[in-house]
């Protein structure tokens, strides 16, 4: 592990994964957080994912390409992603280098992106009383 | 031993008798060898103590002399450690500071003198004469303008050259190191006279990525340059640097006053373009410099000695990627910047420079 802070954490809340990036990520580690919360979702069995990436100091085409593949993954996996927090600046960058995140749901906040969350994900009793993994 | 055979004159005219400090003589010994042992000194010490004692004899109860040999003796030896201590303590002080001479310093001063002589005799005739004359002699820039019907700013300039010559030369010499390629002197001797233009006109800061040799002599060159505060430089090989080009590109351009937005807009276009080094060529370098002509700007340049660009019209086209991206790293920098230029030679790798103009107002 790399010594000093944690560079991502990410934490249950009930259902849900949240995922937050605390400072800018190389590529190596972008690829490292990607690994991690994939499995986490299946350990967790997480119906729905946030990504917090309000500290990022750039979304590049690494950047946003990982974001994009973490929600495809996750969504296979049988859990719904919504990347929260990008900085206005870094969307303005992130439209003139031609990226976007794609088919990816985006919310201003963490709020906004647990109600997104609350809204899109399906809540079967059966599921929930059982902490199932069963997406529909 | 000649302890105590004559005591001090005045001492006859004492009260005790000589005899009686005489007969103290073994027990002083006992006392400083049990202390010192075979301590060159020791002798010393016990005439020392036996002196003191005589000295004081008249002031002493009787009865009492050998308690106050003893005291003596013990007061002796602890002023010795203390002078012996005190003297260690200030050794430095009196020390040579000329380290002593190395067996193998004769040989490097020989080495050096050979150097020295060696760069001397590739300079041209009026360049040694004029930095002989001015360096060795003394004669300052107005003199010898005045004989060589010279201005003194044009013999300062000359100077100024030839002493750059002579860095490289007396470096090359000392290296015994022949420059393996024609293009090595010249760049050299633009890093040697801190000369930019003429760096970037003899593209040193590429040649010194390629080549060895120059690579290692331009260190000690640049060295005595005076670093500028308006220019990062990092060197390019693993993930870790892409993050620390983009931050020193964004550090360096926020002290000239650009905008929150731009700062990221550069900070990405540069992500992009390091990126490409640590893929493609595995190592090269970004340098970010702040520009003051024509207009206030940050310039990024990114090398690399990679395998180079075979079709840079296409690597630029949105689409293309060779590394299964989205082939957004160049045409996505190049849309970033306001300024965007490839120089690809296949084989020898890759330049990119790119520039954000700030904007005024």
């Amino acid at each position: 592990m790399t010594p000093g802070p944690a560079l991502v954490s990410i934490l249950r809340q009930g259902a849900y994964l949240i995922a937050s990036v605390h400072t800018a990520l190389d590529d190596s580690q972008m690829v490292r957080f990607q690994d991690d919360l994939i499995g986490e979702i299946g350990r967790a069995r997480s119906r729905g994912v946030i990504i917090d990436v309000a500290a990022l100091d750039v979304l590049d085409s690494f950047g946003s390409n990982t974001l994009r593949s973490i929600a495809e993954m996750a969504r296979l996996r049988g859990a719904v992603t919504v990347i929260v927090g990008i900085q206005p600046d870094v969307a303005l960058a992130m439209v003139k280098l031609g990226m976007g995140t794609g088919s990816v749901p985006t919310a201003l906040d963490l709020e906004e992106g647990l109600e997104y969350l609350d809204r899109h994900v399906q809540h079967s009793p059966a599921a929930s009383a059982r902490g199932g993994e069963r997406s529909r | 031993m000649p302890v105590s055979a004559s005591p001090p004159a005045d001492a006859g005219r004492q009260s005790e008798p000589p005899a009686d400090v005489a007969a103290l003589i073994p027990l002083v010994r006992r006392i400083v060898e049990a202390r010192v042992g075979n301590h060159p000194a020791a002798d010393d010490l016990v005439q020392e103590t036996l002196v003191r004692v005589l000295a004081a004899a008249s002031r002493v109860e009787p009865g009492l002399l050998e308690p106050y040999a003893i005291v003596t003796a013990r007061n002796v030896i602890a002023s010795l450690w203390r002078q012996a201590d005190r003297q260690r303590r200030n050794q430095h002080r009196v020390v040579d500071l000329r380290p002593a001479e190395e067996p193998d310093e004769q040989v490097l001063a020989v080495e050096e003198q050979s150097a020295v002589a060696q760069a001397l005799a590739r300079l041209s005739d009026r360049e040694r004469e004029a930095l002989v004359a001015h360096e060795v002699a003394g004669e300052d820039t107005h003199a010898l303008a005045s004989q060589t019907g010279s201005t003194p700013g044009a013999v300062a300039a000359q100077l100024n050259r030839s002493r750059a010559r002579m860095r490289v030369e007396y470096l090359l010499a000392l290296e015994n190191a022949d420059p393996p390629t024609e293009r090595c002197r010249p760049v050299l001797l633009a890093l040697s006279s801190g000369d930019r233009r003429r760096q970037r006109e003899v593209d040193a800061a590429r040649h010194v990525l390629e080549c060895d040799l120059c690579a290692r002599l331009s260190q000690p060159l640049m060295e005595r340059g005076q670093q500028r505060d308006d220019e990062v430089h990092i060197s390019v090989t693993s993930d870790a640097d892409v993050v620390a080009a983009r931050q020193g590109a964004r550090e360096l351009a926020s002290r000239l006053g650009f905008r929150a937005t731009d700062l990221t807009i550069l900070a990405t276009a540069v992500s992009e373009v390091t990126r490409n080094i640590v893929r493609f060529a595995g190592s090269g370098e970004v340098v970010v410099e702040l520009v003051e002509r024509p207009r206030r700007g940050v310039r990024v340049t990114a090398r690399d000695t990679g395998p180079g660009i075979h079709d840079v019209e296409q690597a630029l086209a949105d689409g293309y990627s060779t590394n299964a991206g989205l082939g957004l790293g160049l045409p996505g920098a190049r849309r970033l910047m306001d300024e965007f230029a490839v120089v690809s030679e296949p084989g020898h790798g890759t330049t990119v420079t790119m520039t954000k103009w700030l904007q005024e107002g």
